[in-house]
């Protein structure tokens, strides 16, 4: 999927480089969690493969389609379509409810709203949230947030699936239930999920773990 | 769709709350300015606001009723020959030297002669018909009730205009002038007044206009045969009159100058406001981006907002300046609006949100979806 990518900031008069000629493929119907410590680089990764930014140099062909070859509303399209994205803040929006927030990405995708609804609420159902559809953001736990943040990105029906640190705001159980989640989309849907996390329970539920250090992935340790 | 714009502004309305009050008080200052400019310069057409009368005939070219100059007395029976005039009546406009006692020295006054009759279209709607009839004694003048103390003279007192003694029979109100004193007399006693031509001709003839005539039309067949004098419906040659006024003594540029510093203050203000909003969400719009929706989009949710609160705050503006409008009534305070300086404020107002929303619309560069792995 990925090969040779090189990315680094400059801050100033230093030039840190994060990623070093990485490369990189992942499998589809799985979850592949990059494992590694804060500062490796890992989350520079995950927004490079997932079309959020363009690398210094390299290349990232996701479903067939070289991501940086076009410009950016090509981008946004690619996005648009075929991603979904789980963050570590939850990022939803205070003024919607649960279901809204799930049904809002498809508004832009031009699906209708009755559709919308319906799978807005299977969504929501799928993370176990069918009884809290109409609640704010700010009636929910944190567990409750995140799994309206997977839904959110679970409702475009996505190819590719994204998630940074995902329980890393979440207690053990709550952390768990996402993990499961997480797992359970890339066997059922077919999704290719990609996580990145420092979290060590993650490792043991993903289908295959990288670890990377100091911008380069070191080895794949299967699970 | 689900109405972000919307459902935000509601849920998160102390935050954009200073956004609307911006806009309102621009709004107010707007049509505050509007109105008392209107309301003060509204004075110099008070001839023909306070009238009955649907036409006017005068000197051509004629700006304002201080600049008539007399005119031929066939303009009379062009009027009179006309299908659409029921009735036509002389109006003389003179302007007078008012002598009052010691200590009030000279004042300048405009005569104005009118018919005594109860019938008499010249300030219909401020004189009474007793008031009218007591003009009929030869010399008696009424004037406004304000202007009593420059005068120096209360009612019965006599007084000098050009050398001729007058009596003030009465007072009114609602007659003021603007730069003068406006003094009401009987045709007859303006003619007496009249150094220059001796009363043979007046400056001005109105006309009442039979029921269901329209008074362009009627103002167009005179002027297409008019030598020496021309007609103006009562409500242009009233506009011609203010927009004089607004524009001779530089007011009308105030106005508009004031109108620009406002509309670029209240800007300012709102746009930060809604920057300061978009910034508070601004994690939530980059998730939005990440998932693909694109930057036009989120741009139109910025707009939307802007446009709300124009609606807001042009709802709340136009209450507040109600308010204080009939405040500024009970204390004489000259005001006066009308409907197109309400929509050209109402215009503006919207102006002002959405040059913020777009201005503001620059808050999204931050909401680079990237931030949100950090």
């Amino acid at each position: 999927m990925a090969s040779d990518i090189h990315m680094g900031y400059t801050s100033g008069k230093l030039r840190t480089e994060i990623l070093r000629g990485l490369s990189l493929a992942v499998d589809a119907g799985q979850l592949t969690l990059i494992a590694g410590p804060s500062g490796c680089g890992k989350s520079t990764l995950l927004s490079i493969l997932s079309g959020l930014q363009r690398p210094d140099a390299g290349s990232v062909v996701a479903l067939g389609e070289d991501l940086f070859r076009g410009d950016r509303h090509t981008l946004d399209r690619f996005r648009l379509q075929h991603t979904g994205f789980v963050f570590q803040g939850f990022n939803l929006f205070p003024a919607l409810t649960a279901l809204e927030q799930v049904m809002l990405p498809l508004g832009y995708m031009g699906v209708a709203d009755a559709a919308a609804r319906e799978r807005g609420c299977a969504a929501l159902e799928e993370v176990g949230l069918a009884g809290r559809m109409h609640l704010l953001p700010a009636e929910l736990s944190g567990g409750e947030k995140q799994r309206v943040a997977i839904a959110r990105a679970l409702v475009k029906q996505p190819q590719l699936l994204f998630a940074d640190e995902p329980t890393s705001a979440l207690d053990a159980a709550n952390g768990q239930i996402v993990i499961d989640t997480l797992r359970r989309i890339a066997h059922e849907h077919g999704t290719t999920v990609l996580c990145v996390s420092h979290d060590p329970r993650l490792v043991t539920h993903a289908d295959r773990v990288l670890q990377m250090e100091d911008g380069a992935i070191l080895g794949p340790v299967h699970a | 769709m689900i109405p972000l714009a919307r459902k935000t502004l509601v849920h998160e309305w102390r935050r954009f709350l200073p956004a609307v009050l911006a806009v309102a008080f621009s709004g107010l200052l707007l049509l505050m300015q509007a109105a008392l400019v209107f309301g003060i310069f509204g004075a110099t057409a008070v001839y023909i606001t306070a009238s009955d009368a649907d036409l006017w005939v005068g000197y051509p070219g004629t700006q304002s009723i201080e600049l008539g100059r007399p005119i031929t007395p066939r303009a009379r029976t062009a009027l009179l020959m006309d299908p659409g005039v029921a009735r036509v009546e002389p109006f003389a406009w003179i302007d007078g030297d008012w002598r009052g006692p010691a200590g009030t020295g000279g004042v300048s006054v405009f005569v104005s002669g009118i018919s005594p009759r109860p019938e008499g279209m010249i300030f219909s709607d401020v004189l009474t018909a007793a008031q009218r009839a007591a003009l009929r004694e030869p010399f008696a003048v009424i004037v406004d009730r304000a202007d009593l103390p420059k005068l120096g003279v209360p009612i019965g007192g006599r007084a000098l205009i050009n050398g001729q003694l007058v009596r003030i029979a009465g007072v009114a109100s609602g007659i003021r002038a603007l730069g003068g004193v406006n003094v009401v007399a009987s045709l007859d006693t303006a003619r007496a007044l009249d150094n220059d031509t001796g009363g043979s001709e007046v400056a001005y003839y109105v006309a009442k206009l039979k029921p269901g005539a329209d008074a362009a039309a009627v103002a167009a067949r005179i002027n297409a045969d008019a030598h020496g004098y021309a007609a103006w419906t009562a409500s242009s040659f009233a506009r011609r009159a203010i927009l004089y006024w607004m524009f001779q003594t530089g007011a009308g540029l105030g106005v508009v100058f004031l109108a620009v510093v406002v509309f670029i203050v209240g800007a300012i203000i709102t746009s930060q406001t809604l920057m300061g909003a978009i910034a508070g969400s601004v994690r939530e719009y980059a998730t939005l981006h990440a998932l693909g929706v694109s930057l036009g989009s989120l741009r139109r949710v910025v707009l939307e907002q802007a446009a709300w609160i124009g609606v807001g705050g042009l709802v709340a503006g136009a209450v507040l300046s109600f308010g204080l409008i009939a405040l500024a009534r009970t204390q004489d305070v000259p005001v006066q609006l009308n409907v197109p300086a309400w929509l050209v404020c109402a215009a503006l107002v919207m102006g002002i949100a959405l040059v913020s929303g777009i201005a503001a619309v620059r808050a999204l560069r931050h909401a680079d979806p990237a931030l949100l792995l950090r």
